[in-house]
């Protein structure tokens, strides 16, 4: 709506001359500017500055709805708004499993299993509704080559023997899953400017983005044309595409290790460790630059980490749930909880990913 | 707007036009103009004495630094030692009528809604009244505190309509009693006024904070306020901070302090950026009582 | 100059405002240790900065607050109602039921014959009703957002029993979406007053919730608010949550008439509340 043009918003006729002449077009080109700074562009006084903003404001701003229209609607909508993934503990942690319409990011070293996680992800979007999946397309962008069909039908056949023994289900389902592989930030880019119509075009239910920091390997630091961080535009496009199109949208981010153990305080923090029994100094391993913008703006955030000889999916950030993690393993049959019952995670380990005992960084 | 600006303009060129003698100065420097102490000892040494009448003061710092517990405290001071009406222009609803109690009446806490009188306290659940018995001291404080007066201003146009509102009084005052009975205007903060104006497309932005800043020294000038405004830090780059408004306002204030507060505590550090009559770079430590 | 009384922007005198400001009720947080460092609650004709890192309850607080604000009169609330701007998506209406859920439980284990009574002015005691006193913008720039706060100068003006605005986040979008610096302060500047103006005129709590981000200060990275010195004096009070060990902490970093000082408070299946013993194992919402 930011880009609503003024045309459209049945002004008063003076005021909307006003606008058109000085090619204040769109709502965006209003309000982008302090009230001082309109009254010099509109070569008008106060008073008419202020009625210009009152008028575009209420033709801009989003509609309202209570909190119980919107319950209601995700009741009507149905499926109580999940796609549950079939690993019990971590469904139940969710509140019945990924969200839909919102952003769900899966964060952890490489290798440790998070392209198998979203090949089970994919599987179930494209399985039909009463065997628990979405009966629709699922869009898969790989931007690392790791996408594999025939794992992706492995993982089926094992986690669903029934289904699969159909004649042609597999390859079905296989054909389901839309994969594109872009080669630069800027063909992502691109795609992602026209997802909402592909969206709609393919019927599509489920988008993976597998994976986004592979992204920022591509493209070398060149002008792209989308301010400092190309990614970040990227992050706030996928979320408001998963609103529109309430489909779960899965995206997956690596890390790096971090060369100092040293976490990050706030200022007032800083004196308080001398009086403090806290071993070790800094605990606290929160991640820098886009990192802490991801967490900030994913609703779930998903960490596979690895320590103590085993590998746990951890519910770091989730709105229906305090942090809680799952020990898992890869099978043939893909990702398997040990155990359904989580353990509690509090404090800095919260947030902090372990590879192996190490503390890494999210990218 | 613009006509006001240009009126301005006008009445300070008459007054530039006279001609004053080395004695007439001097004995209009020292003679009728009084200072406003701020209760904070240690800021009153360095200032040597308080706020001066006549002049313009700014305090700037970052962030929580103290400086609206330092107009609060020159507020209370000059109130409770009935020197005069203090004006108060709040910009961001940081005026505290139960921390000026405080000040006045020097019992740490006594107006806090800390813990509870009531009977039972539900964690969850507020305490459902509040006891507030007036007692005779009180009626002390009440007229002390009848003389702050405090009005929210959120624009630099309403400033500019708040301050020709008070010229008018004032003119009033000096007619009907001789003087009036304003004596401290603080605005807190001036900067947060003038932010959105500054630096912009808007050419007149800057000329708008020189109108107002003429318009506090004249009233200072002519009805002998004592004018205390409040300054914001912005960056500087590399991590220094600096204070806002630039470099047109740093002439415009007699006397500009920057304060900071050291983490945590209560006590604050002060240093004098300029002052029209000691030399700058002095610096006290002042605690801020709770 | 105009009086106070006709005109909630017009001069008052300081002892009026203190009487004024002692018959004022805060919005609870759920937490008496949480509520004490703020003098009761969060208050209304004032705006309240809330910053911390992702995942130690600003949207959980922010949700509570929203509900806490409708707890009815008899039972020490304000009877209102709330506005919550969401500017990243955070608002998850399941958990604003369990959280609405939660609340009317504590009411009723602590007022046990509320239910016997019947008004028809009362809040009816479901969570339902709260929900619907919930009036929820999505919002998805920074025009948008600026779009709203213009518009709520008309929205509060005829819904007179809203007592507390949340915008969640207040920074996000203007993080990433503004090329021009120096227009983006000139923008916020006015944006702050513009919440300020409303907190007063309209006697409501406004509550902005901000994020944090690094910044390398006296020699090393620290933790801070996003947009740092353009928007850190844009705020009445500032209280900065963060993690102390394992436990969640509140820290009141600005206020002009409390110290600075820190609270631990929880966030369990039914929203913000008091720690309890550490020996008591935290309940999992399911």
């Amino acid at each position: 709506m930011a880009n609503m043009p003024v045309s459209e918003m049945r002004l008063p006729p003076h005021l909307a001359h006003l606008l058109a002449a000085r090619r204040l077009d769109t709502a965006k080109d209003v309000l982008s500017l302090p009230e001082v700074e309109l009254m010099a562009v509109l070569d008008a006084g106060l008073p008419t500055a202020r009625a210009a903003v009152a008028h575009v404001s209420e033709a801009a701003c989003p509609p309202c709805q209570t909190a119980l229209a919107l319950l209601e609607e995700r009741v009507r909508l149905g499926g109580g708004g999940r796609l549950a993934t079939t690993l019990c503990g971590l469904d139940e942690a969710l509140g019945g499993g990924i969200p839909m319409g919102k952003l769900t990011e899966v964060v952890g070293p490489s290798g440790i299993g998070k392209t198998q996680f979203c090949l089970k992800v994919a599987l179930l979007g494209a399985l039909p509704e009463y065997y628990g999946g979405l009966d629709g397309r699922v869009l898969y962008i790989d931007t690392e080559s790791k996408f594999s069909s025939r794992r992706m039908i492995e993982i089926g056949q094992k986690s669903f023997p029934q289904v699969f023994r159909q004649e042609g289900l597999a390859q079905k389902m296989a054909g389901r899953i839309l994969v594109t592989r872009p080669t630069s930030l800027a063909d992502f880019t691109k795609s992602l400017e026209q997802m909402k119509v592909t969206l709609l075009q393919h019927d599509v239910k489920l988008l993976i983005v597998d994976s986004m920091a592979a992204l920022t390997s591509l493209e070398n630091e060149r002008a792209t044309g989308f301010r400092q961080h190309p990614l970040r535009w990227a992050l706030s496009f996928l979320k408001s595409i998963a609103e529109f199109s309430r489909i779960p949208v899965v995206v997956t981010n690596q890390v790096r290790s971090q060369s100092n153990v040293d976490g990050y305080h706030f200022s007032f923090e800083v004196d308080r460790k001398d009086g403090d029994n806290c071993t070790g100094g800094f605990d606290s391993h929160l991640v820098a630059a886009l990192g802490i913008q991801w967490a900030h703006a994913v609703t779930v955030r998903l960490v596979f980490e690895s320590h103590s000889g085993h590998r746990f999916i951890k519910v770091a950030k989730s709105p229906m749930s305090p942090a809680v993690a799952f020990p898992f393993v890869v099978e043939t049959s893909g990702i398997t909880l040990l155990s359904d019952e989580g353990i509690d995670v509090t404090g800095p380990e919260i947030t902090s990913i372990r590879c192996q005992g190490k503390n890494v960084l999210a990218q | 707007m613009e006509e006001r600006m240009n009126q301005d303009q006008r009445s300070t060129e008459g007054r530039c036009g006279r001609f004053w003698n080395g004695m007439d100065l001097l004995k209009d420097v020292t003679g009728s103009k009084h200072f406003l102490p701020t209760g904070l000892e240690g800021v009153d040494t360095l200032l040597g004495g308080g706020l001066r009448q006549g002049q313009l003061t700014e305090v700037t710092g970052p962030s929580s630094s103290g400086k609206t517990q330092f107009c609060l405290h020159s507020a209370s001071h000059v109130a409770a030692k009935h020197m005069g009406v203090v004006m108060y222009l709040d910009t961001s609803n940081s005026f505290s009528p139960s921390r000026i109690a405080t000040i006045i009446d020097g019992t740490p806490g006594l107006f806090c809604q800390r813990g509870s009188q009531s009977t039972i306290f539900l964690p969850f659940f507020l305490p459902l009244s509040y006891g507030f018995d007036l007692q005779p001291k009180d009626v002390r404080l009440k007229n002390i505190m009848r003389s702050i007066i405090c009005e929210s201003v959120f624009d630099v146009f309403a400033l500019s309509e708040v301050l020709h509102q008070l010229e008018v009084s004032l003119l009033n005052d000096k007619e009907k009693n001789g003087g009036s009975r304003i004596c401290l205007l603080i605005i807190d903060s001036i900067s947060s006024l003038l932010a959105p104006i500054i630096g912009g497309k808007y050419p007149q932005g800057r000329a708008m904070m020189i109108s107002v800043a003429m318009i506090l020294k004249k009233l200072a000038d002519e009805h002998n306020l004592a004018v205390l405004v409040t300054n914001h830090m912005v960056s500087a780059g590399n991590g220094a901070v600096k204070p806002a408004l630039g470099e047109s306002w740093k002439a415009v204030p007699h006397v500009r302090l920057v304060i900071s507060r050291d983490r945590g505590s209560n006590i604050c550090t002060a240093t004098v950026l300029k002052h029209t009559l000691l030399a700058s770079g002095r610096t006290t430590k002042f605690v801020v009582p709770s | 100059m105009g009086s106070g009384e006709n005109n909630p922007l017009g001069a008052q005198n300081a002892w009026d405002m203190l009487s004024d400001e002692q018959s004022q009720k805060h919005i609870t947080t759920g937490s008496g240790d949480l509520n004490n460092i703020l003098g009761g609650g969060i208050h209304c004709k004032e705006v309240t900065e809330i910053g911390g890192v992702p995942g130690v309850g600003k949207t959980q607080l922010g949700i509570q607050l929203a509900i806490n604000v409708q707890i009815p009169m008899q039972y020490g609330g304000l009877g209102g109602k709330a506005v919550y701007v969401d500017t990243e998506g955070s608002f998850m209406v399941e958990r604003v039921y369990q959280i609405a859920e939660g609340c009317i439980s504590d009411i009723l284990e602590h007022f046990p014959h509320s239910h016997e009574k019947s008004s028809s002015s009362n809040k009816q005691l479901q969570p339902e009703h709260f929900l619907a006193d919930i009036y929820y913008f999505r919002i998805c720039s920074y025009a948008e957002q600026i779009a709203a706060i213009n518009y709520l100068e008309k929205f509060l003006g005829e819904h007179k029993d809203v007592r507390i605005v949340i915008i969640d986040s207040v920074t996000f979008h203007f993080r990433q979406d503004f090329d021009d610096l120096a227009l983006r302060t000139r923008v916020l500047s006015e944006l702050s007053l513009k919440l300020m103006k409303i907190a007063k005129a309209y006697n409501l709590a406004v509550v902005l919730l901000n994020q944090v981000t690094t910044k390398f200060t006296e020699g090393s990275f620290q933790l801070t608010l996003a947009l740092g010195d353009s928007w850190s004096h844009s705020c009445t009070n500032r209280v900065i949550l963060y993690w102390n060990g394992n436990e969640r902490y509140a820290y009141l970093d600005k206020s002009p008439s409390l110290p600075v000082a820190s609270a631990p408070y929880a966030v369990t299946g039914k929203g913000v509340r008091d720690v309890v013993s550490s020996n008591h194992k935290r309940v999992r919402v399911t």
